[in-house]
């Protein structure tokens, strides 16, 4: 006779993640739409279930706006981020260079120091007195009285530094899409008598692309809530919609109820958008024809 | 290992026992001393919390409280930091449990009024008399002392001599089209109260819906022109140092700072008055330790603390006996008129009954 013995390898293994996920995820998470909702709120006087801050929201053109300028700032970075390093990993995963570990070492060496001393390295290169105006009053192209002075505290300065952060996080998913591509199609390509630049778009490209929207989510979302580099070299043109959730629940009032609402939007605009992005996330075939 | 029943007290300990007992005896006899002593042992238990602003605890500000460490060597005071008022106030809401903090002179009423904090008695501060009276009664609501003076200092413009020329002595010079790029605004909803004061409205800090749309309506087309809006003076130091900005919204430290820096600044009181502001202890409600509170706060009020915060962080102090080293700083923050935080000098920071409001609209400027 046989005992039933349940299988409790699943559950166990999979119990505390998910655990973890809903405690110190999904539960924050709720809490933050009841704020958003009134159902919570820091003040002790009486509140109930409105909806009205969403309202507000909704029809604010201010917030809205802010939202649509952020969400333009992370899509420029991210599809410059990703065009940069493209070709960067394609040298690292297809040129057969037996130093591709060390160099990728290199790549990503700049995680090994703070982010915080990344940003601020910036404002030493971009200022007045940076780096590069310096680089410019040397060379004559532009006196001291006349610095470029958009270079920091600036949308641009943003998105430049924004840029630089996130490089190497764009790059690793594309490298690993492209070293696991099967050489053979390369070599097939070659053999039916595809140019190389028809090889890398019909075959390349398309077997590489799971890696490349990876590489674009890992930069937009991030990006597309971030507050610190902004507040660091943002100045009063870099502000983004980030810098607002952080400033409503922070700075003149306690006003978590819109916080929360500008919270919970943008992670239902999120999601969203990776529900979309997922898709594009499964191996490409081949483009034939 | 120390319980309650079987505590060692300290000689100091010892002391204050017999000093509380003998208060308590003065009024009510034997009872009242055995009482007076049980509350002082059950009710001042425990380590001093302190809800401050970043530099003033253990990161450095232990000179301020040195006087309450030497009282008090085996209470060192705990601290919570906060980045602003509306931050404490959520931290508060949240359950942080603190004896003390110090919000500004513009939120007396409103912590007054909300049921948080509870009112000093100033027979217990030593050097309360030392005070600046108009500090003192600006820390008042409805007649009992609920903040006790501390920093202040004032909101008014601090420019580059060598590179700007200001049309008028006033807050205009902030929303100066010939500057863009060059200057910077503070991160307050005050500057709703700036924008009033140079649309001349009369009650700034109490504008009607239509001024306050007219206020946030200026602030919102002359933002073109603002580089950085600074919420720290390490930032603005930098970015003003470094001849990024040529204009600020500015506190008197930063003028000295700039001097300091070699740099040609002129600190600018404009016609429309620079609005002056004061850090105000406040005791919070149920706090078990109360005595040393007031301890803590009657140390920060002595000449000794006064004098190192103007020297180290460039601040007035509510003491009218301390004087700066810094001829500079003693002149811009006018220390020997003690009238020159309120009118006809400046306009004295104030409560703002619409003050979510007044965020509101400051948060839509910045997003716009």
């Amino acid at each position: 006779m046989t005992r039933l013995r349940p299988n409790l390898t699943t559950p166990g293994l999979l119990g505390p993640p998910l655990l973890w996920l809903g405690l110190f995820f999904l539960v924050p998470i709720g809490i933050v739409a009841a704020y958003s909702v009134d159902v919570y709120s820091i003040d002790p006087g009486p509140h109930g279930f409105t909806t009205a801050a969403w309202h507000e929201f909704l029809h604010s053109s201010v917030y809205l706006r802010l939202f649509w300028k952020s969400v333009r700032m992370s899509l420029t970075v991210s599809a410059i981020v990703v065009l940069l390093a493209y070709p960067l990993a394609y040298y690292l995963a297809l040129s057969g260079t037996k130093r591709k570990y060390v160099l990728l070492l290199l790549l990503i060496a700049p995680f090994l120091t703070s982010y915080l001393l990344r940003v601020l390295a910036w404002k030493v290169i971009l200022g007045n007195n940076g780096v590069v105006n310096s680089f410019l009053y040397w060379t004559g192209l532009r006196s001291p009285d006349h610095p470029l002075s958009q270079l920091l505290y600036s949308r641009f300065a943003v998105m430049l530094v924004l840029g630089y952060i996130w490089l190497p996080f764009v790059a690793l998913p594309i490298f690993v899409s492209l070293e696991s591509l099967d050489r053979n199609l390369l070599e097939a390509a070659s053999d039916l008598g595809a140019s190389r630049f028809h090889g890398f778009l019909r075959v390349t490209l398309p077997l590489s692309f799971p890696g490349v929207v990876a590489a674009f989510l890992f930069v937009f979302i991030p990006t597309l809530g971030e507050f610190v580099t902004p507040s660091l070299v943002g100045g009063a043109n870099g502000y983004m919609y980030g810098n607002q959730i952080v400033d409503l629940f922070g700075t003149g009032f306690p006003d978590w109820e819109t916080g929360s609402v500008l919270a919970i939007f943008l992670l239902g605009v999120v999601g969203a958008l990776s529900i979309v992005f997922a898709r594009f996330l499964r191996p490409r075939q081949v483009v034939t024809g | 290992m120390e319980t309650q029943g079987t505590r060692r007290l300290s000689r100091e300990q010892l002391l204050k026992l017999a000093a509380a007992a003998g208060a308590g005896g003065f009024v009510g006899g034997r009872l009242g001393r055995a009482q007076a002593a049980l509350d002082w042992l059950g009710a001042e238990s425990g380590r001093l919390k302190v809800l401050d602003w970043a530099g003033y605890g253990n990161d450095g500000g232990q000179t301020m409280f040195a006087q309450y460490l030497k009282a008090h060597p085996g209470n060192k005071p705990q601290f919570t930091y906060m980045t602003n008022e509306s931050d404490a106030l959520a931290k508060l809401h949240a359950g942080v449990k603190a004896d003390l903090f110090r919000p500004y002179v513009g939120w007396v009423k409103y912590f007054a009024e909300s049921g948080l904090v509870q009112p000093w008695d100033p027979k217990l501060l030593k050097n309360f008399k030392l005070l600046n009276p108009f500090m003192v009664k600006a820390g008042q609501y409805k007649g009992k002392q609920y903040g006790v003076p501390a920093d202040w200092g004032f909101d008014a413009i601090l420019y580059r001599s060598d590179k700007v020329t200001p049309k008028a002595k006033s807050w205009s010079l902030l929303f100066d089209d010939r500057y863009k790029g060059r200057i910077a605004w503070f991160d307050d909803l005050n500057m709703l109260t700036i924008a009033g004061l140079y649309l001349g409205f009369d009650k700034p800090w109490r504008q009607s819906d239509s001024q306050l749309r007219k206020s946030q309506k200026l602030l919102m087309s002359k933002k073109k022109n603002v580089r950085l809006i600074w919420s720290s003076e390490t930032n603005l130091w930098e970015a003003f140092g470094s001849g990024d900005l040529w204009i600020a919204y500015a506190w008197p430290n930063d003028w000295v700072q700039m001097k300091k820096k070699k740099l040609k600044v002129v600190y600018m009181r404009p016609r429309e008055k620079p609005v002056a502001w004061v850090g105000m202890f406040m005791l919070l409600k149920g706090s078990p330790r109360r005595h040393l509170a007031h301890a803590y706060v009657d140390a920060w009020s002595s000449t000794r603390s006064a004098k190192w915060l103007e020297d180290n962080y460039g601040y007035g102090h509510a003491n009218t006996h301390a004087r700066p080293a810094s001829s500079d700083l003693l002149k811009a923050l006018q220390l020997t008129n003690p009238k020159a935080v309120t009118e006809p000098a400046a306009h004295l920071d104030r409560d703002i009954p619409r003050r979510s409001t007044y965020a509101r609209m400051w948060e839509e400027v910045k997003a716009s």
